[in-house]
């Protein structure tokens, strides 16, 4: 960060006179325009009524001198709880003195609505003071014109915009203009469009994209449920409270957490785990495990078996390099176990975590065949790969025995060696199962991971079919909500990913197609295949009983154009893995290209029709443009307008705290419409 | 004299002394049981039996998009990596295997190159975390000669 001296006052600097010296703050946390710039609008960092929150700052002192104390106030009255005060002589990053020190207040909040100013005071070892401030605001609870709801579902299409919301709705069917079967998303009551920044970019990764709709703050990309600081540790961050730890201490919610990634995914962990570093995998699956109490973790599903297994046995990722052990001694971090009531962690990379989660009661799944038998009255871990699950294209195709195209014949499901793995809507229809029986209701989020991963790809098909996927589970957790009448639901996602673009459809047929592309380059590929406008028409894809189209390779499909692209060789047509029937010598053995390193460049030498991209590398990226987040359920009609991704939190903690501010529907109704299917 | 001064080669150039041997056939699906159990991988007879010898494996390079120099991944169906925004949440099977250069080439970058390749070279099966803390479990260490002898000058397309 770069800031700040004409704002920090150094109080003794200026009685003594002294030109030279003076400690400085050169961090203040919570983030705040207050410190950051001096203006004190946007308040950047918001708590509902008594959400916790750490008060962090990072001070300079003079050289040769150290920090011997520092204090915080809120509104001028101190804060009376221990300032864990530690220096930099090892564990922080690079450019920071020795000298310096970080003085951390944990777990504090405050319960009175507005804004609060808050300060630092510190102190150098030769007596000269430092003061610099921030300011925060509390977000009340309004007065309620309905009962408060029980339970809450997040369903998270992660990198889904509107294009690919449109995608899927297309894949659907239209007939003159208009859709044959609406998505159950496009069936909520309202919706809102979502500014999605991070604290630090415009564009947000999937981190700080969740994190902002359960902790109401922005948060630094790659970093969840935490503020950024200046230390390595990547668990010792400022933390916020999450809306998950906020309802289960307040209210005993429990927490479901369901998702076709890895579940040490940024999304998954963003909801109940707290690190700097969203790669730290053994960290973060430790934390979902050990402060499950705090959390109320009840239901975790996903992908990412190599997490829970002990290292040395097959498969394990788990390393001490990606775990954290907090210091009993050591109040900068002592002071998280004690005032937050957290696990102190330790470097356990051959913990048997699949093991521990049994012996605490849970059901464990590692196939469709186990999740169908769980026992719904049970806490329920489901792991049904070792990193993320196959997509839905690939999981459909393995259910149907189709496209066993693989090297040895096999289809990919059965080539990663799990061939059962549950599509997302099995899963929630479990996790809602099961979940169903918290006496207090629940926080559930779904995500539909694959959308950004395989839009990440430009994979069109594959992340089209993962929003079917996506909405089949929607329509899962609709149908409780309707039947509930308790149950408020909000679809969105965290960012576009790609800058999707529907441009049109194909004007020929998937043999002259395959024709074209067997030809190559942009005359083929381009000026023969692509319609716009009129010409695109309507691409019809039949669907099947299984609710996925029996081919995505139709004649005059859709096309899909990205407009945060890297280079890539579009022939339009679904990815293929390699074909059984190709002619041998089928792999190549001459010897490999290289090159020296930092040169990537690429050429269209072989005739391929090669778009150029605007973005370096192999993958399209996030986008800054804003998402759809859509409503249904009490209270849904509090959706709407253009909102921040923060604005997300305080309106769900309003109705489950608090009761519904708004109707569920147009119709004044306080119950949702029944959706009609 | 002849065999000595052979095995001194051998030895400069990271060769396994049985270079000679003609190498074992192996395919990924022969790593580990399949369908994989509920807990970890069981590994067969035939990988053990692999390991630290010559074989010869047909699979997909990785697409990365923040290659490491010196090494690639190979898997049984083409995987592309979103590493900036993914991380190790990935699409990578577990039967991974990680290809490795020779020491001596450990500063170069291996052009992404679509469809099948045949890869022979030393098998190593077990446990080892690499300097960004990812584990492998199969590792394939390549001969001097597996790259061209000069860089290229542009990377060949990928697979689409």
């Amino acid at each position: 960060m770069k800031h700040h001296a004409p704002f920090l006052v150094a109080l003794t600097a200026l009685a003594a006179g002294s030109a030279v010296a003076a400690p400085t703050v050169t961090r203040l946390t919570p983030p705040s325009e207050l410190f950051s710039s001096g203006r004190a609008d946007p308040v950047i960092a918001r708590f509902l009524p008594g959400q916790r929150f750490d008060l962090q700052a990072t001070i300079k002192p003079d050289a040769g001198q150290k920090i011997s104390a520092a204090r915080y106030f809120i509104d001028g009255k101190p804060v009376a709880a221990t300032v864990a005060l530690r220096d930099c002589a090892s564990g922080c990053v690079k450019g920071l003195a020795a000298e310096t020190a970080i003085a951390t207040v944990r777990a504090v909040s405050s319960e009175a609505a507005g804004r609060h100013e808050f300060s630092v005071e510190a102190t150098q070892a030769d007596g000269q003071k430092v003061v610099a401030k921030g300011n925060f605001e509390v977000v009340p609870f309004t007065t309620a014109m309905g009962p408060k709801v029980k339970n809450l579902i997040i369903l998270l299409g992660d990198g889904m915009g509107a294009s690919q919301r449109t995608a899927a709705r297309i894949v659907h069917g239209y007939a003159q203009g208009k859709a044959l079967q609406p998505l159950a998303m496009d069936s909520f009551t309202a919706t809102a469009l979502v500014k999605t920044s991070s604290l630090n970019s415009i564009v947000t990764d999937s981190s700080p994209g969740m994190t902002s709709y359960v902790s109401g703050n922005k948060n630094n990309n790659n970093e969840e449920g935490v503020f950024p600081d200046d230390t390595v540790d990547a668990f010792d961050n400022p933390r916020i409270e999450y809306l998950s730890e906020y309802l289960h201490r307040t209210q005993g919610k429990q927490l479901g957490i369901v998702t076709t990634a890895d579940v040490f995914d940024a999304t998954p962990a963003g909801n109940a785990v707290h690190t700097s570093n969203r790669g730290a995998g053994t960290g973060i699956v430790d934390q979902f495990f050990d402060d499950r109490a705090h959390t109320g973790l009840t239901v975790l599903m996903g992908g990412g078996r190599k997490w829970f297994l002990p290292a040395g046995t097959p498969g394990s990722a788990r390393t001490d390099t990606s775990d954290y052990a907090f210091s009993a001694s050591d109040a900068h971090t002592a002071e998280i176990v004690k005032r937050w009531g957290v696990s102190a962690g330790s470097l356990d990379k051959g913990r048997d975590l699949i093991q521990e989660f049994q012996s605490a009661g849970f059901s464990y799944a590692a196939t469709k065949a186990d999740l169908d038998k769980a026992d719904a009255a049970r806490p329920l871990l489901g792991l049904f790969a070792f990193s993320n699950m196959n997509v839905a294209l690939d999981k459909i195709n393995g259910r149907r025995g189709s496209e066993k195209n693989g090297l040895g014949g096999a289809s990919v499901v059965e080539d990663f060696g799990l061939p059962d793995q549950p599509m997302l809507d099995e899963m929630a229809a479990k996790a809602i199962g099961v979940l169903k029986h918290s006496p207090k209701g629940f926080v559930l989020m779904i995500e539909g991971a694959s959308i950004d991963k395989q839009a990440h790809n430009m994979d069109t098909e594959r992340w089209m079919l993962d929003t079917l996927e996506f909405d089949r589970a929607v329509r899962v957790a609709q149908d409780f909500a309707a039947e509930q009448g308790d149950t408020l639901v909000i679809v969105t996602a965290d960012h576009e990913c790609s800058g999707a673009a529907l441009i049109g459809g194909s004007v020929v047929t998937d043999a002259k197609l395959a024709e074209l592309a067997g030809k190559k380059g942009v005359a083929n590929l381009r000026n023969s295949v692509v319609g716009v406008y009129e010409k695109a028409g309507f691409p019809h894809y039949r669907i099947a009983a299984d609710g996925y189209p029996e081919t995505t390779d139709i004649d005059y499909r859709l096309l899909v154009g990205y407009g945060a692209n890297a280079d890539r060789y579009e022939d339009w047509r679904t990815k293929k893995t390699p074909q059984r029937d190709v002619q041998q010598p089928f792999a190549t053995e001459a010897p490999l290209k290289w090159y020296p390193a930092n040169a990537q460049e690429r050429d269209d030498a072989l005739g391929d029709y090669l778009v150029t991209g605007q973005v370096p590398g192999e993958q399209a990226v996030h986008t800054a443009t804003d998402v759809p987040l859509s409503a249904y359920g009490p209270g849904a009609l509090a959706f709407t307008g253009v909102i921040d991704n923060t604005d997300v939190f305080f309106k769900l903690a309003q109705a489950a705290v608090k009761g519904v501010v708004a109707p569920a529907d147009t119709s004044g109704s306080r119950k949702p419409p029944k959706p009609k299917r | 004299m002849r065999v000595p001064f052979l095995l001194a080669l051998a030895g400069l150039f990271g060769l396994p002394t049985a270079w000679a041997a003609q190498p074992v056939e192996l395919a990924f699906g022969d790593f580990f049981v399949q369908p994989i159990g509920p807990r970890g991988l069981e590994p067969t007879e035939r990988l053990k039996a692999a390991s630290g010898h010559e074989v010869r494996l047909v699979g997909f390079m990785v697409q990365r998009e923040q290659p490491q120099a010196g090494q690639f991944f190979l898997t049984p169906r083409p995987v592309a990596m979103a590493e900036h925004a993914d991380g190790e949440a990935d699409d990578l099977p577990a039967a991974t295997v990680t290809v490795l250069l020779p020491e001596a080439q450990r500063d170069r970058f291996v052009a992404h190159q679509g469809g099948p390749l045949t890869l022979t070279g030393r098998l190593e099966y077990g446990p080892a975390e690499d300097a960004t803390g990812r584990v492998s479990w199969v590792r394939l260490r390549l001969a001097p000669d597996a790259l061209e002898a000069r860089p290229s000058a542009a990377a060949a397309p990928s697979s689409h």
